[in-house]
């Protein structure tokens, strides 16, 4: 039964720090602080404990605040410089999905013609039109990969991320 | 107070440099220490400090407000540790958050200091640091967040991607093993 008590003090002065305890929990738990010596130490070193943690303060790097700053104010920089041409990027990769939709059919009949001009399988022509209809997406995507491989080298480069 | 986030918000989504300058002078501590915890080197927290204000800048525009802007911060900064620690192919922050045995960020020669401990000079805060140290990496987390930055458990439960009764348990049992710690620590 005692056993019992000094647990559920145990449970309640962690609880207390860590998610709240109720007021009726604090009544009985300072009630029980009072009459039980081993309890009230196991909760001085608790409160100890985060008091040690809370106070432990940690230098900060000379102009830290300052160089971080710098850094990111060129980061910005570099940012509005490549974000008008992303902008014409997709607006050009738009008008062309736009307009290789509307002459999807036309592009469809001329390869099918060339091909059976050519001797071709069906399966050949019918792969350049799908050639012909991602293409946009191609030129998108092969620029986006440039560019994060020339800004993953410039981070290997620059820092430890 | 909405203002303010509104504010916050809209200077984010439009990269206003006077934002960010204000932003990074008022987080600068809390950021710092917080990833002085979780990488345990005064240099890598300094770039991994660095790298994160670059992504705040480059993904401003995912900040809603409808968390505090600290846990959107922090949960940058750490998924930036977790990215690094990968490409590393070292045992990731996740990977050891699980672990009952995780040593944390590894000290190789238990008598040698650790750049944490070289970093903080002073007998006392080398005594926390040290028992800090011994802790699990997922409990020095917690702990680190909800008594040093003042979280409140969901939001620390954002930062670490886990269930708001993971953070519970691991502060439970980070309070008592740091309890344990710097009670041996003293009686020695």
């Amino acid at each position: 039964m005692i056993s019992e008590l000094h647990a559920r003090a145990e449970t309640l002065i962690a609880k207390e720090f860590v998610e709240g305890i109720s007021a009726a929990e604090q009544e009985w738990l300072r009630t029980h602080l009072r009459e039980c010596a081993r309890c009230s130490e196991s909760a001085s070193a608790t409160q100890q404990a985060l008091r040690s943690l809370r106070t432990l303060s940690v230098p900060l790097p000379r102009e830290l605040a300052a160089r971080t700053q710098f850094r990111v104010r060129l980061r910005a920089q570099e940012l509005q410089v490549r974000e008008p041409r992303w902008r014409l990027i997709w607006a050009m990769c738009g008008a062309s999905w736009v307009g290789g939709a509307a002459t999807a059919p036309y592009v469809w009949r001329g390869l099918e013609w060339i091909g059976h001009r050519a001797g071709l399988p069906d399966l050949v022509w019918k792969m350049g039109f799908g050639v012909w209809w991602a293409l946009p997406a191609i030129v998108a995507a092969a620029i986006l990969l440039m560019e994060d491989g020339e800004r993953g080298a410039a981070r290997n480069t620059g820092g430890a991320a | 107070m909405a203002d303010d986030k509104k504010s916050l918000v809209q200077g984010l989504r439009q990269r206003d440099p006077e934002v960010l300058d204000r932003l990074i002078e008022q987080y600068q501590y809390r950021l710092f220490r917080y990833l002085l915890y979780i990488t345990g080197d005064p240099q890598h927290a300094e770039d991994f400090f660095q790298e994160t204000w670059i992504r705040v800048l480059e993904r401003g525009h995912q900040y809603d407000g409808k968390f505090k802007f600290e846990a959107w911060l922090f949960t940058i900064a750490r998924n930036l540790v977790i990215d690094w620690q990968r490409q590393k192919k070292a045992v990731s922050l996740d990977a050891m958050t699980d672990t009952e045995e995780g040593k944390g960020f590894e000290i190789v020669d238990e008598k040698a200091k650790s750049p944490l401990q070289l970093f903080l000079q002073s007998e006392t805060q080398g005594r926390v640091q040290a028992s800090l140290e011994q802790l699990p990496p997922a409990y020095r987390e917690v702990l680190v967040l909800r008594f040093q930055e003042e979280m409140q458990l969901d939001e620390i439960a954002k930062i670490q991607a886990t269930p708001i009764s993971t953070v519970k348990s691991r502060l439970y049992r980070g309070l008592d093993a740091l309890k344990d710690l710097l009670a041996g620590g003293a009686a020695s």
